[in-house]
């Protein structure tokens, strides 16, 4: 990630602010509502109201429903659809299947990379709940009444979901149907210096090694996926309201699939529920939708079921992982290896830029000065939904700081040294910085051990280690767990030149208009799904302006008006499209000046801005000042002869770099001996994303994301039986956590702003996600550290918290240590 | 929710109810809908008739009365959990009551339906076993009582008649030296059972146990009675060594699967720990031990 990006100049120009940028740490905000002020969320309003807008509130005349016939099988050569009965019922309009796709070209569909996906299954379902064959009735009842009436004759074969099994030899074929695949082997990849690392690892005092599965997960949005398509003949045009992280990417694609020229589909995606990468990919049921609509020429909408969801949506993870560690007997880390075996499904469909298999994963030497490293993976073929789009991960973030700071973890143990120690003798230091790994990815800024430093002592960390202490001297019931993670993310793809998805380089975008009347509207490419866009990016423009942020509209998700953008995910947001944002406020601020110079009869050059005032003035005569409120009049009403009326910007931004944000968390749990619970006794987490917009938000996405990382490592797993039937397919069973499992959450944060950034911000949204699930699986090993437990795999729910403790004889018997008091005259007895 | 259709009847009156099972073919009772509407929602169930009693409001009661506690058939576990009664003199219940499903739910689900559900993860009817409890049966024939140990046949199979009602369960009111207990393992909030354990002792005026019922819950076939711990207990006085000893023959009794609640040896487990710790709080709550935990944390 070290070749330079052709940034063009004048963007370099704005990217680096006159008087340095914003510094919320020494002014906030200005009160208007500017960087480092807690705004209430303007979207708040209808969402708390109930006035949301979400896929199926859309309702157009004439509209149909479409239900998705999906198969019981895992793995099934289908002999025979037979949709007479179905299509006989009264409400029923008509039954797709392949055949009807494939007259209008439309009976496949690309994924995310590359591979090619069945809309409907033309020949061999390849996973349970794939799309078999699509009812379009006049109700929703109707569709389903319908679609429970379609017969389905299958073939059912012998299905493959483990991927170890996957690779071998006699494993059936998943893909039978591409010419060159003659097993179920998509690819391999390395990163790093095999040779060095080896040769590091072979003179190394101390070596440590670990086996971690990070378990298939679901994103679980709250909003399943859905769509209402709608084809208008008079026009020849194509809008689809859909679920949708990446509208405009989502276009491309969509006009790529159907033939229809790029001009004539419009994307709409209203107020979305819920993403977390769920909603990055394209799904059967938007194009079965689509080709509905187009043939039968009447809007369709189809909304997936929660169980469809769960079965059929992106997973994430499911990266098999061994991990090693070569260190000096002083605990200084010199090497790093892993290996990876990925369960990619039944299509290669993972969200990765195209130069990027594993996505990020080589940000597995995480936050920690590492002389050599070395990376592989495979990935293979199985009778599973495919996925492996970020869930609230950055691209295998997620799994290669997991695998970093659990090796830590047991590093520590091995050479009896405090876990928080270690990690200080080990840290990329602050000076350091930019960085560049030995995997060859350049850190922007970071100051690790000040963050730990802060979250141990939020934390009353030497407390803890001697109740730690005590608690196993008195051989005590419920034991003390103390779990360190010292994360580093990678956030904000591209550069272009080197990230992109399908193709499209991912850089994002920004459209500032100011009114007449001094108010402003800001149109971006990329799509809130609840990290607070419409305010966040406001509060840039008021910044960068010196407007008051309740004059500033920020308009996201529908194509036909928004700049072209690659979307919400893998936390790019506030670093691409806010970067976007305040150089586009840079340009207009630009040319408001020589609107001021005209309205104070002064040189354009001796005008001034404010950012504290928010005004612009006459140098050295602060009394001749014009806000801007002022100049957007005269941009429309006096604008001067030599420049356009009007005034607005656009600015397409293509970042120099990623970001890094990072930060520290430390867990204290309490296991109980006899059941294997787990309590939370302290949960705090110190978060630095640079420079911070809206503190409010930015811990709200934190407390969120702590909480999808309790899930993960302590409730949920994506599971399968050998017949390849999902058993973890709806609530009951994929188990999320609620309010009662999640502990208080102490938040604290340092700020290392980016320096490339124009605001020196980093993304944030996923750090806690990335950042909680190693801490928490620290924090159970810890508590049985001491008799040698290594490891626990997650979920690691009661019962397998209980066995790890079991087998290292740390199982209480019940009533250990109890005593019953008889009361009067009475002997206690004894135990 | 997207069932298939189905009739719906909403009897007012018990009598109007089993006129509607009798007459109708093979109708289904909804209650608070804590399974049946899921069932639906996933046609599992593919009622084409349901008779909604909801609309029953005698039917609505928690009271004491003739000796027993009387919960009728719209008695929903909140109703149990905000009880005072419950609090005072129910001990298993109070403990059960927070710990079903979530609070969405115990808004709606009923006690009795649960029990008439007969899923062996329900809390109920380990409850009802230890207390030696009766389901009231109400037909065209009139009411009979089924005494719990006789309802439970199968998972979602009882005794109850084809063109019965539950419209009530009872179990006998405590006296001076009684206490009971429920203890519930599970994963997260709104999960079954991995594991759970009802428990009433009742003690003569010297402090031997006189009758002991033990109801275990997810660790069988139905909600099923831990005889050989319940004679074990019988006629001693309360001790460490004692308890240890039911809760090993309890688990012992109790016949798990393997599943995704955990392993069938770590629920046999589960049943000891549970067992005695409910033991521990039924005794302390009949007034005749206090239970000291020597290090607790």
């Amino acid at each position: 990630m070290s070749s330079e990006p052709d940034t063009p100049d004048a963007e370099t120009e704005y990217q680096h602010d006159e008087d340095g940028g914003p510094d919320p740490e020494k002014h906030c905000g200005h009160g208007r509502g500017g960087m480092g002020e807690e705004v209430t969320r303007k979207e708040d309003k209808r969402f708390i109201t109930g006035r949301g807008n979400y896929v199926d509130d859309i309702k157009k005349p004439g509209m149909l429903h479409c239900e998705i016939v999906r198969s019981p099988h895992a793995h099934a050569r289908i002999e025979e659809i037979d949709g007479s009965r179905a299509e006989a019922m009264d409400d029923v309009v008509a039954v797709l299947t392949a055949e009807d796709l494939l007259e209008h070209d439309l009976a496949t569909m690309p994924t995310l990379m590359d591979d090619t996906q069945d809309v409907l299954v033309n020949d061999k379902v390849k996973f349970q709940s794939q799309e078999v064959a699509a009812v379009i009735a006049k109700d929703r009842y109707a569709a389903k009444d319908g679609a429970e009436k379609v017969e389905v004759d299958y073939d059912v074969l012998d299905p493959v979901v483990d991927a170890e099994e996957a690779l071998e030899a006699d494993a059936p074929l998943v893909r039978d149907e591409l010419d060159d695949q003659e097993d179920n082997h998509i690819f391999d990849w390395d990163t790093g210096d095999e040779e060095a690392t080896d040769e590091v690892f072979d003179q190394a005092d101390v070596t440590v090694e670990e086996d971690m599965l990070y378990q298939r997960l679901h994103p679980a949005p709250i909003e399943t996926c859905g769509a209402v398509a709608d084809w208008d003949p008079g026009m020849d045009k194509m809008t689809v309201h859909m679920t949708s992280q990446a509208p405009h990417a989502h276009r491309t694609l969509f006009s790529q699939v159907s033939g229809i020229p790029e001009h004539k589909v419009r994307i709409v995606s209203p107020d979305v529920g819920g993403g977390f990468g769920n909603k990055v990919p394209i799904y059967p049921g938007y194009v079965v939708a689509a080709a509905a609509s187009y043939v039968l020429e009447q809007p369709v909408k189809w909304i997936e079921e929660r169980s469809e969801n769960i079965q059929t949506t992106g997973f994430a993870r499911d990266y098999d992982m061994t991990g090693e560690l070569a260190a000096t007997e002083d605990g200084v880390i010199e090497g790093v290896k892993v290996d990876v075996l990925a369960n990619h499904g039944a299509y290669n469909a993972a969200a990765q830029p195209s130069k990027f298999p594993a996505g990020f994963f080589n940000i597995f030497t995480g936050s920690y000065d590492i002389e050599a490293a070395y990376g592989s993976l495979t990935a293979a073929f199985t009778n599973t939904a495919p996925g492996g789009v970020a869930y609230r991960c950055s691209f295998r973030v997620t799994e290669a700081v997991y695998l970093i700071e659990r090796m830590v973890k047991v590093l520590a143990d091995e050479l009896d040294l405090d876990p928080a120690e270690i990690r200080r003798r080990n840290f990329i230091p602050s000076d350091a910085f930019p960085y560049e790994s030995a995997t060859g990815w350049n850190y922007d800024s970071g100051n690790y051990e000040k963050a730990l430093d802060k979250a141990l002592e939020m934390a009353d960390y030497e407390h803890y280690r001697e109740e730690q202490q005590r608690r196993i001297d008195e051989d005590a019931d419920k034991l003390i767990g103390i779990g360190i993670s010292s994360f580093t993310e990678v956030v904000g793809a591209g550069p272009g030149k080197q990230c992109d998805i399908a193709g499209i380089e991912m850089f994002d975008s920004a459209d500032l208009r100011v009114n007449p009347t001094g108010n402003a509207v800001l149109r971006v490419g990329v799509q809130t799904q609840g990290q607070g866009h419409e305010t966040t990016f406001a509060q840039i423009v008021a910044e960068e302006l010196g407007m008051d942020v309740d004059s500033i509209t920020v308009e996201h998700g529908d194509t036909d008006t928004e700049p072209y953008g690659l979307g919400t995910y893998g936390s790019r947001s506030t670093p691409v499209a806010g970067a976007a944002a305040a150089v586009a406020a840079r340009k207009v601020r630009d040319k408001a000046k020589s609107i001021a110079a005209n309205e104070l009869e002064a040189a354009e050059e001796d005008i001034e801005w404010d950012r504290e005032s928010g005004e612009f003035h006459v140098a050295g005569a602060p009394d001749r000042s014009i806000t801007i409120t002022e100049i957007a009049a005269g941009a429309y009403m006096n604008h001067p002869g030599d420049e356009e009326p009007g005034l607005e910007a656009v600015n397409y931004y293509d970042p120099p770099e990623m970001t890094y944000p990072f930060g520290s968390y430390i867990v204290v749990v309490e296991v109980d001996r006899e059941t294997g619970e787990v309590d939370f006794e302290k949960f705090v987490a110190v978060d630095d994303c640079g420079n911070r917009i809206n503190p409010m938000i930015i811990e709200g996405q934190i407390h969120g994301g702590l909480a999808q990382g309790i899930g993960t490592a302590m409730l949920e797993k994506v599971t399968y039986d050998d017949n390849g039937n999902v058993t973890g397919g709806d609530f009951m069973n994929y188990l999320l956590p609620t309010a009662n499992e999640i502990p208080n959450f102490e938040t604290g944060h340092t700020v290392t702003p980016s320096p490339h950034h124009p605001i020196g911000a980093k993304g944030v949204g996923e750090s806690p996600t990335v950042g909680s699930p190693p801490a928490i699986v620290n924090a159970v090993v810890d508590a049985m550290s001491h008799a040698g437990v290594s490891h626990v795999e997650m979920p690691m729910t009661p019962d397998v918290v209980w066995e790890t403790l079991d087998e290292a004889g740390l199982a209480h018997q019940p009533a250990h240590n109890v005593e019953f008091d008889l009361g009067d005259g009475a002997e206690p007895a004894d135990d | 929710m997207k069932s298939a259709p189905f009739e719906h009847h909403e009897p007012e009156t018990v009598d109007e109810a089993v006129s509607l099972l009798e007459s109708l073919d093979d109708p289904t009772i909804l209650a608070g809908g804590q399974s049946l509407v899921p069932m639906l929602r996933f046609r599992l169930a593919n009622p084409d008739v349901v008779v909604d009693i909801n609309g029953i409001d005698s039917l609505d009661y928690l009271r004491e009365e003739d000796g027993s506690l009387r919960l009728g058939a719209l008695a929903r576990h909140a109703d149990v959990e905000d009880s005072d009664l419950i609090d005072e003199k129910y001990g298993s219940f109070a403990d059960a009551a927070p710990l079903v499903a979530d609070p969405q739910i115990r808004n709606r689900g009923t006690v009795v339906g649960s029990v008439a559900q007969a899923d062996p993860k329900g809390d109920w009817g380990s409850i009802l076993l230890a207390h030696e409890g009766e389901v009231i049966a109400t037909g065209p024939d009139g009411d009979r009582a089924v005494p719990a140990d006789e309802f439970f046949l199968l998972p979602y199979d009882t005794t109850l008649g084809e063109q019965e009602l539950i419209t009530e369960i009872r179990v006998p009111e405590p006296g001076p030296n009684e206490g009971s207990a429920y203890h519930k393992l599970k994963r997260k909030t709104g999960d079954y059972a991995m594991a759970g354990v009802g428990v009433r002792l009742v003690f003569d005026d010297d402090g031997v146990i006189e009758s002991a019922g033990i109801g275990m819950t997810a660790v069988d076939i139905t909600n099923a009675r831990a005889t050989d711990a319940e004679e074990h207990l019988e006629g001693e006085r309360p001790s460490p060594d004692l308890f240890a000893t039911a809760g090993e023959l309890a688990a012992e009794q109790s016949n798990p699967e393997s599943d995704e609640h955990g392993g069938a040896d770590y629920k046999e487990r589960m049943v000891d720990v549970l067992t005695q710790r409910a033991l521990g709080d039924a005794a302390e709550r009949a007034g005749t031990v206090t239970v000291e935990r020597r290090v607790t944390q």
